[in-house]
């Protein structure tokens, strides 16, 4: 029998079975898909990013199809993050993987207050943060764009907790590698690369912008090679591990976050497709390995093949 | 949660039955045991497909002959012109059955149905179930915007359904529309307390429920919402909730698409 490749890999100190990620906003609270398969077999869910108080979202319609993407304005629609803890997270007993939380706050003390709740829960492994949503009025996006305010934001995280912290970046911004670069300074111990990209849709007949909340994050197919494109970035100037998100469909997507630089990916979009997609990469991924013979994954990761120099460097020169 | 499934499932057939409008069928064991009037299914063309991207959803119109389901659906955009394109024996990828479905009225209860346009999709699977329990017949106000788009006034006469047509231009049936009959009708038989069901466009299903709220009537409608993933993940598809402190927004995916009247705010549609 031939022996099954190692698809574990490690995020910032979290070992996990898989690279293959549930991205939050697109696996609600952890088990809306059980009807379609066990969660457990994912590397890690991340679960609808969550704030201290409950929040209504955005008036609809908010939600558009443009060609191959997702226009989106949900206005981080959530229960809180005390209803999730005493009243969804229970009910999770039975997922046998790692689940993260994705936080969102209004201001840096509301994020430091809620990495310290989640520092008392054990279920919880992790916590991304998310600097990153375009959606909300106030937006935790401008936490995102600001190095400085985004180095605050880990910083005050890290300090309230002993689980690693992620953050999620923005791709709406000048040099994605500069904010990458102040949040690995602030003591991330991950980075995930990408949030949507900023977007509009118009209706010619009305005249009206087809969301109520004229702007939206796109995501799904549309936006890979852009996020492929600001993954290989940040792989380029920092150290810490990067988690690869943005239109991911299949284990081949998957595999080209892997070979520019990401330890891991996150399926978003695609699980409102397919609900199985993340499992069938998980498949597909384990074949794929087989076939080519890569006994552990962690061969692949980074394996682009350049022919000399990275321009995508910056500042220091990186240590190998 | 309900059971959901999810299939592939091959066509039966797929044909143009009126202006733009299409019928159709595949057969389904499991789908069909499950169904209940008004759910809906989300269909896919392919998995290969990245655009369109998205599932589209579509209420169950008919089952028949035990396993047939049927879609009804008028070309709007590139998702249904395409699957107006598809073949017989030509595959399709389902989800369902999924929401909550119509509450049954009682034996005894007069019934009325109210349908603009595409709207008489669920109601005819509804009517086909009431038909098996009501003791009193059912009324039907049927309306589209000219006589090319009618359809399926015959399979409805089969139903022995007292149907009224209504066309806005005049072309076919009574001049105007559905909800204009809907006063003379409220005038007649309001003693009687109908049980409303309505599907059509917002501002009609607006008209209904806020004229069975003021007549004090249980109504019934089935709403459409921009849904990505249709099981309550993605929170596309909310609907502003009427005095809800715990629930701003209802998700048509989760919570309807079948509402009573006065769980929506009608004020912001």
């Amino acid at each position: 029998m031939v022996s099954q490749p190692d698809l574990s890999v490690n995020i910032g100190g979290l070992k996990i079975k898989n690279p293959v990620i549930t991205a939050s906003g697109t696996f609600g609270y952890g088990n809306e898909l059980i009807p379609f398969y066990d969660p457990s077999l994912l590397g890690v869910i991340i679960v609808k990013g969550l704030s201290i108080q409950p929040m209504p979202g955005n008036p609809p319609p908010r939600i558009i199809e443009t060609p191959c993407g997702l226009l989106n304005a949900i206005g981080l629609a959530n229960i809180g993050i005390e209803t999730f803890i005493e009243e969804k997270l229970p009910s999770l007993v039975k997922i046998k993987t790692p689940i993260i939380t994705n936080i969102y706050g209004h201001s840096i003390k509301e994020y430091a207050e809620m990495a310290k709740r989640i520092e008392s829960v054990d279920r919880i492994a992790a916590i991304e943060i998310n600097i990153s949503c375009p959606n909300v009025e106030k937006g935790g996006m401008a936490f995102g764009t600001d190095p400085d305010a985004a180095a605050r934001v880990t910083d005050q995280v890290v300090k309230n907790t002993t689980k690693p912290v992620i953050v999620k970046l923005t791709p709406n911004v000048t040099d994605v590698s500069i904010i990458a670069k102040a949040v690995e300074s602030a003591g991330a111990q991950a980075i995930s690369v990408t949030n949507t990209f900023l977007g509009m849709a118009v209706d010619v007949a009305t005249r009206q912008p087809k969301l109520t909340n004229i702007i939206g994050g796109l995501s799904g197919p549309a936006i890979k090679p852009m996020a492929l494109y600001l993954v290989h970035k940040v792989v380029t100037n920092v150290k810490i591990p990067v988690i690869g998100v943005g239109g991911i469909m299949d284990y081949q997507d998957a595999l080209e976050f892997i070979i520019v630089g990401a330890s891991a990916i996150q399926v978003g979009t695609a699980n409102f497709i397919n609900p199985k997609t993340a499992i069938d990469i998980v498949r597909d991924l384990t074949d794929y390995c087989l076939k080519e013979k890569v006994s552990n994954i962690n061969q692949i990761i980074g394996s682009l093949k350049t022919n000399g120099e990275n321009y995508e460097k910056s500042g220091d020169k990186k240590n190998k | 949660m309900n059971e959901v499934l999810e299939e592939t499932v091959s066509i039966k057939f797929n044909r143009q039955i009126g202006k733009d409008t299409w019928l159709m069928g595949f057969r389904s064991d499991n789908l069909a045991s499950l169904a209940k009037p008004g759910q809906f299914l989300m269909v896919h063309l392919g998995r290969t497909t990245k655009d369109p991207l998205l599932r589209r959803p579509f209420s169950i119109h008919r089952i028949q002959d035990k396993n047939q389901l049927m879609l009804l659906y008028k070309i709007v955009g590139k998702g249904t012109l395409l699957l107006s394109c598809l073949k017989e024996d030509d595959s399709i990828s389902v989800i369902g059955p999924l929401g909550n479905g119509f509450t049954i009225s009682k034996p005894h209860e007069k019934t009325l149905l109210i349908a603009g346009g595409m709207g008489v999709a669920p109601l005819f699977f509804l009517a086909q179930s009431l038909n098996k329990v009501q003791k009193q017949k059912i009324t039907m106000f049927l309306g589209f915007t000219t006589s090319q788009e009618v359809i399926l006034i015959n399979e409805l006469k089969d139903l022995n359904i007292d149907l009224s047509l209504t066309t806005e231009d005049g072309s076919l049936g009574i001049t105007g529309i559905v909800t204009d009959l809907l006063d003379e009708y409220l005038d007649r038989e309001l003693n009687s307390k109908p049980v409303i069901y309505a599907c059509g466009p917002i501002l009609m299903l607006k008209k209904v429920a806020q004229m069975a709220i003021a007549s004090n009537l249980r109504c019934y409608v089935s709403l459409e919402g921009h849904m990505a993933c249709s099981l309550g993940i993605c929170q596309g598809c909310a609907v502003k909730a009427n005095n809800n402190k715990n629930k701003p927004y209802y998700y048509v995916c989760q919570d309807g698409p079948v509402f009573s009247s006065e769980m929506i705010d009608w004020q912001v549609m």
